[in-house]
């Protein structure tokens, strides 16, 4: 067997624990559900539009056509990102918890195969969700809202939220390995990602009251949601350049900038992470 | 030692913060023994063990198993490596076949061979029929069982089991004690850690013993008996025991002391030599009439104790 073989024995074993346990399959079910919910909200919407309401900017029939956008990134300011948490922060951490690291770490496997199969496990699975839910967000667009424009560009769209995403996923995982305590990890994932849309909601009202100054922007750049939620629709408005396209009049970002964060935070934690598990005793049990 | 040993541990330190857990702690086992490795409760068996397997990290000290330290390469050194920790604790949402196949596809079984090794395995250690069952549904015991059955799922050259039997019944710990011993007579080399001193006693070739992190003694099990044994003692119970009597037993040149208590007497020998012949035939010209006559070799468990009490 090569290297390769036992991160899949470990990917295929994360696959089996989340399928085993309930906790992901509720997870699944509130991601599915939150979109149909989502799209039924527009529905009503967009049928029994609200008496003295008129659409500013793009009409309503040229809105519709782009509906699957709201399906792909809608859930990506915070619920993708709540998944990925809560996913990763229980990876490392509960094999420490329910004492199962030993029986795992005491067969030929070095602890780096072991935790690349974890991540990779984790990561597959966020992937198997997002997936989930992007390919129902865009044929609930196309079941009440008809045909949909651009809509080829959902496969790239995908990959750059499955990209984006890492980064919280890949700082629960640290935080996973680093306290092996999953509700711990898990909280402290949720505290930096509401923290950071909290102080970046402080940032930008600064940003007005200031009249523009450029440091606010620059500064909240680089807090982990900026680049999060506004990678995927960077990538969006890049692409779909149509006139009817109610991106035309969204400003792009830099997307450079935006995946080159992502990639910061990202690797920081998985050598943090692997530093910790490659320098440490395998803990015996912690709950 | 004959030949190479299989596994070697060069002494061995390990703290837990300030807590000096192993202190220099050697031995070597070689192929083909049965080493009982004895120590009270927080001896540091269970912390030998997880060094040894590279779980934890030595503060010094080397481990070597087939040759290959398994913190270094534990590719190599794991693979013919069986392992039962102490009170498993095991993935309970799997079935016993479920994780059973996961761990043979660890070791690289192939699916028939997976299949073969798990029917075979779950019949070995008696869950035939629990096989199909979530492991969160077993009793204590059988989870014991089935830690035994994953050890075994490689076929493994060296068997390491950290109180495999604690928890199980009479029928169970007896059934096991004779798998050891079959599995011993197949050349796999097994390291076990035990608080049952007679288990010990009738599977071991080899006891390293254990106190506060330092080794009190490492040896052959025959040797154990011999180091700390002082001195042979018949004890014989009589329908009535008389003063004339003992002092001809006391006038014997092989007699050290000769105690009574009742009807029963102790008789210290002055040699290691199985004398009851001699005593109860002295006994018999006494007009003694002898109901029990035991030859009192040290057992084990006075060794252990023995041996912890000098290590203090
Ligand atoms: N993770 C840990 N942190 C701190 N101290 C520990 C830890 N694990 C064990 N110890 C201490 O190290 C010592 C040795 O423990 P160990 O578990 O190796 O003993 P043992 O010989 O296996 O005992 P037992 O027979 O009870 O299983 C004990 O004093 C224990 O309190
Ligand atoms: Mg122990």
């Amino acid at each position: 067997m090569n290297a390769f073989q036992r991160i899949a024995i470990i990917v295929g074993y994360e696959w089996r624990r989340a399928i085993a346990k309930k906790k992901f399959l509720v997870l699944l079910i509130l991601a599915l559900a939150l979109q149909v919910g989502l799209f039924a909200l527009f529905y009503y919407f967009f049928t029994n539009p609200p008496p003295g309401f008129t659409v500013i900017g793009p009409s309503l029939e040229e809105v519709k056509a782009m509906m699957w956008l709201v399906g792909v990134l809608g859930p990506q300011s915070l619920f993708i990102p709540l998944i990925a948490i809560v996913i990763a922060g229980g990876s490392m951490s509960e094999e420490y918890e329910r004492g199962t690291a030993d029986i795992l770490l005491s067969k030929p496997i070095t602890k780096i195969e072991y935790m690349t199969g974890k991540f990779l496990g984790g990561l597959s699975l966020l992937g198997f969700v997002i997936a989930l839910t992007t390919t129902l967000g865009a044929t609930l667009a196309y079941g009440l809202f008809g045909p949909q424009e651009s809509i080829q560009f959902v496969p790239v769209i995908y990959l750059v939220l499955l990209y984006a995403n890492m980064l919280f996923f890949s700082m629960a995982f640290m935080f996973s390995e680093v306290f092996r305590r999953t509700t711990l990890s898990i909280l402290a994932a949720i505290g930096i990602l509401v923290a950071s849309l909290f102080i970046d909601g402080i940032l930008s009202t600064m940003y007005f009251i200031s009249g523009g100054e450029q440091l606010y922007l620059e500064v909240s750049k680089w807090l982990p949601n900026w680049s999060v939620s506004n990678l995927p629709s960077f990538v969006a408005s890049e692409l779909i350049t149509a006139p009817e396209s109610p991106f035309v009049s969204m400003p792009g970002g830099d997307i450079q900038l935006a995946a080159a964060i992502i990639a910061v935070y990202t690797i920081t934690s998985i050598l943090i992470a692997a530093l910790k598990l490659v320098k440490s005793d395998v803990t015996k049990r912690t709950s | 030692m004959a030949s190479q040993p299989i596994i070697t541990v060069s002494s061995l330190t390990k703290y837990y913060g300030d807590f000096k857990a192993l202190d220099s702690v050697s031995f070597a086992v070689g192929k083909g023994w049965v080493y009982g490795y004895l120590g009270p409760n927080g001896a540091g068996k269970t912390t030998t063990i997880r060094t040894m397997l590279g779980l934890l990290k030595p503060d010094q000290g080397e481990i070597q198993i087939a040759s290959i330290n398994p913190a270094k390469d534990p590719v190599q050194a794991l693979q013919s490596l069986g392992y039962a920790s102490e009170l498993p604790t095991l993935q309970t949402f799997f079935t016993g076949e479920q994780l059973l196949d996961f761990m043979g596809k660890m070791f690289g079984l192939a699916t028939q061979a997976r299949k073969e090794k798990i029917k075979q395995l779950l019949d070995l250690v008696g869950l035939e029929e629990w096989g199909d069952k979530k492991i969160g549904k077993y009793s204590k015991g059988m989870v014991q069982r089935l830690s035994l059955a994953l050890a075994l799922v490689n076929d493994p050259m060296v068997l390491i089991m950290d109180e495999p039997t604690i928890g199980m019944d009479p029928e169970a710990t007896a059934h096991f004690r004779n798998l050891f011993t079959t599995l011993s007579k197949q050349g796999k080399t097994i390291f076990i850690s035990s608080h049952l001193l007679d288990e010990v006693q009738r599977i071991c070739t080899h006891v390293g013993m254990i106190n506060r992190g330092r080794m009190v003694f490492d040896g052959p099990i025959t040797q154990v008996l011999e180091t700390f044994t002082q001195q042979w003692v018949i004890e014989a119970e009589l329908k009535k025991v008389t003063k004339t009597m003992i002092s001809a037993l006391k006038k014997l040149d092989y007699v050290q002391d000769v105690k009574s208590e009742e009807n029963k007497l102790r008789i210290e020998l002055k040699e290691k030599k199985d004398l009851r012949g001699e005593i109860s035939s002295e006994i018999f010209k006494h007009k003694g009439v002898l109901l029990s006559l035991n030859l009192h070799q040290i057992t084990l468990e006075d060794a252990y104790l023995r041996a912890l009490k000098g290590g203090q």
